[in-house]
């Protein structure tokens, strides 16, 4: 409110100053007026208006409600009226320094200036030094996109992140460390726990910020903290291009958007950037349901704007090679040199043996204490670790080979036909998935043994006729790291939603939450193996109660090859009121190309004395 | 010899921090300057904010002033009047490759001092070569640690431009 009414007090001395009558900003604005410049997409793209269309003129709106990044009092809806008001207050002799529009909207300016080809001896004389100062440091000649990958283990990185790096001229032996990272997202209140901090950021409940950190800021948050892999995607903007999108992102410091997890997020934003940096483009138009980030990196390789990618294993990846690369008696070392820092752990093992061990240890014993306070008996060890690693000549460490890039993987939607029979009926299904990839898609590009799955729905056309609502998953997370000898992670089942299963001797829909926790453990380099201790809340009119809670275990094999992944999976349950439900599953998936597959599967299911069977072909298909 | 040079060297830095003429420590207590090794995920602010919403807290995230770190923007930590407030975030990263001698961190550190591409090399190596001194425990800070790496600095005719 406060800000309201100094901006009204801003605009009231800006049309004072405009009466000082200056012919020449009058010449200016008819110009302007006269050709249209507000309907330009340049003009429209650096107010970040979105158009919807009205009856009679189409409307439009900022994503920015802030008035202060508003010149006009109106300008939030009315791009024309901004527009002069801006070229009024270019000419304004009201301040001469960092908070005049010439410094506080320079790519709006320049924008301006090119269009009407403002001669700048008519200007007031501002000098803009917090700008200087920020460009000189930011320092910026080329932009490189990057993507942290997908970590389950936390709700906002499930699909990803993507950000932007401002790299200076190549050639002056910088680092990228150093390099500044442009972030944008929600700007939380510290006071919120993270269930607020999930629901608010879906709803909108925070606004979103651009943030410009260190590189390596970003850096050890992901690689060091999430483990995350990082993506870095030099693209291949001009200088110039670079340039009027540092100008733009100066005019976003501080300034409020709209921010909403899978629509106007991180990476729909920064879509906007790369459309301002090159003017013709158009990257948002396709993201307007969702903005998942791995499609705007596909978005913006179609424009061949990308010109290679760059791959920073996480502080996870670099050690399990360098497990990895050792051989049982060596992993036997490297165990007690864990308990035993000393070089006389070590005897008996060559040279570049004993160096690759004592890396291997260091990192290991910094890789478990990632998120831990420090612990003297722990740094102690660290050092001594370090110390050790000290003795050794200089070697180059092998790099870790990368992975598939992720957007070379299938797209993230998937339509699906089915036919099959169940308890001698048959049927036909057709199913729309919004996002992601599950278990048994094509693995190519993902993480495996992480499931996503987003909004999945599928409708069922039985033999008479009927079509209902088979199966509607809102949320279905499945996270399968497997334990190793020196890492146990937890393996975790997520899935809630609706579902037609078999209760009661008919086939009923029920809502459900279910969850499981347990482990899981590579059987081969292809193979793994599950079990999951699980429970499951079940609403439906077949309970007493409505609601029944039921508790349970599964278990599976997973078989990656070429032909495609098949899962075996063998699942019981047995609910408060007595039923016990349980079901042995195998799916087969068959490759056909990147984004499509056929599936089959075979099912029985149990409950209490009665069974039946199921199985059914599935044309799956991803775009 | 170089053990000879090593002790000579160690001698300097015992008397550079004791005069502590060269770093300048401003920014207010939570600045990082007094971070131990082995600090830990713990030293680095906001990632619990991070994770959740891709999101950032507070001020000062506008590359205005680079990563303050909760200091106080007016004493910026200095290094010889050189911006220096990103070694104690990195100091971890830093002290593992002095240990093996070379690394994205040492780089970067190099960078920051001013170390131009030809003398990066002999940077790395030297640093390498005192790694006890720059580190010779646990419970060096990084302003410790940075005061050695310029005194050995100032002890080497290749670096001793560098050095302040």
């Amino acid at each position: 409110m406060k800000y309201k009414l100094l901006f009204l007090f801003l605009a009231l001395l800006f049309c004072s100053t405009l009466q000082a009558n200056n012919t020449y900003l009058t010449a200016l604005q008819k110009k302007a007026s006269k050709e249209a410049l507000w309907q330009k997409k340049s003009w429209l793209n650096l107010l970040h208006y979105r158009q919807s269309s009205g009856i009679l003129s189409p409307q439009f709106e900022s994503s920015i409600d802030q008035p202060s990044f508003f010149l006009s009092p109106t300008g939030h809806q009315d791009p024309e009226g901004e527009l002069q008001a801006t070229l009024a207050a270019l000419f304004s002799n009201a301040t001469n320094n960092d908070q005049h529009a010439q410094c506080r909207f320079i790519a709006r300016f320049n924008w301006l200036t090119e269009q009407l080809n403002i001669q700048k001896n008519q200007l007031p004389a501002i000098n803009c030094k917090s700008y200087t100062g920020w460009k000189a440091r930011v320092n910026a000649e080329k932009i490189t996109l990057v993507f942290p990958a997908y970590y389950l283990n936390s709700p906002s990185s499930m699909f990803g992140h993507t950000l932007l790096r401002l790299d200076p001229k190549e050639g002056e032996g910088w680092s990228d460390w150093l390099s500044f990272a442009v972030n944008f997202g929600a700007n939380v209140n510290e006071a919120d726990n993270s269930i607020m901090y999930a629901y608010k950021g879906l709803m909108g409940g925070y606004p979103g910020q651009f943030a410009v950190v260190p590189y390596y800021e970003k850096i050890l948050e992901y690689s060091r903290i999430e483990r995350r892999d990082i993506w870095e995607y030099e693209l291949s903007l001009t200088p110039i291009e670079v340039n009027r999108l540092v100008e733009h992102l100066w005019e976003l410091n501080g300034v409020n958007f709209d921010y909403f997890f899978f629509t106007e997020n991180c990476s729909f934003r920064l879509l906007e950037l790369l459309e301002i940096a090159r003017p013709g483009i158009n990257l948002t138009d396709e993201f307007s349901l969702t903005a998942i980030p791995i499609d705007t990196i596909r978005a913006v390789e179609r424009t061949g704007l990308i010109k290679k990618a760059h791959y920073r294993p996480s502080r996870e990846a670099v050690l399990q090679t360098l497990i990895g690369d050792l051989n049982t008696s060596e992993r036997t070392v490297l165990r007690k040199l864990l308990n035993n820092p000393k070089e006389s752990t070590l005897f008996g093992l060559a040279n570049e043996r004993q160096q690759l061990v004592v890396k291997t240890a260091y990192k290991l014993l910094r890789f478990r204490q990632n998120k831990l306070a420090r612990d003297k008996a722990v740094a102690q060890k660290s050092y001594q670790l370090l110390a050790l690693m000290n003795r050794y000549p200089v070697k180059k460490q092998k790099p870790v080979p990368p992975p598939v890039q992720p957007e070379k993987s299938h797209l993230s939607k998937q339509a699906v036909f089915k036919v099959g029979e169940r308890d001698n009926k048959s049927y036909t299904e057709f199913g729309f998935k919004m996002a992601f990839h599950s278990l048994d898609d094509n693995e190519f590009g993902f993480l495996r043994g992480a499931q996503i799955n987003i909004g999945s729905v599928r409708f069922r056309r039985s033999e008479k006729g009927t079509v209902s609502l088979q199966q509607l998953d809102i949320v279905d997370i499945f996270s399968l790291s497997p334990r190793t000898d020196f890492f146990q992670p937890l393996s975790w089942r997520i899935k809630g939603g609706a579902e037609r299963v078999y209760r009661h001797k008919n086939d009923r829909l029920v809502k459900h939450i279910s969850g499981g926790v347990g482990s899981s453990w590579n059987i081969s380099p292809n193979t793994s193996a599950y079990s999951l201790l699980t429970a499951r809340f079940e609403a439906g009119s077949h309970f007493k109660s409505y609601i029944e809670p039921a508790l349970g275990a599964m278990g599976g094999l997973l078989i990656h090859n070429k032909i495609g992944t098949g899962k075996i999976e063998l699942a019981s349950q047995k609910f408060l009121g007595g039923i016990q439900a349980s079901d042995l599953n195998f799916e087969q998936s068959i490759l056909l190309s990147k984004n499509q597959s056929i599936k089959l599967n075979l099912k029985r299911e149990w409950l209490n004395n009665t069974s039946l069977s199921e199985f059914g072909a599935s044309y799956q298909l991803h775009f | 010899m170089k053990k000879v040079i090593g002790s000579v060297i160690g001698g300097a830095v015992l008397m550079a921090a004791s005069s502590s003429a060269m770093a300048v420590a401003a920014g207010g207590p939570n600045c990082g300057w007094g971070n131990l090794l082995f600090k830990g995920a713990k030293g680095i602010p906001s990632h619990v904010v991070a994770v959740t919403t891709n999101g950032t807290t507070g001020n000062n995230t506008f590359g205005i002033t680079s990563g303050t770190n909760g200091c106080n923007a007016n004493g910026r930590l200095t290094y010889g009047g050189r911006d220096m407030v990103q070694v104690s975030s990195i100091l971890d990263e830093f002290s593992e490759d002095v240990a093996r001698g070379h690394g994205d961190a040492m780089n970067t550190i190099a960078v920051l001092i001013g170390v131009k591409q030809s003398d990066r090399s002999a940077f790395s190596e030297v640093m390498h070569e005192n790694f006890a001194l720059i580190f010779p425990n646990e419970q060096v800070t990084a302003e410790q640690a940075m005061l050695s790496v310029n005194a050995i600095m100032k002890s080497d005719s290749r670096l001793v431009k560098y050095a302040v």
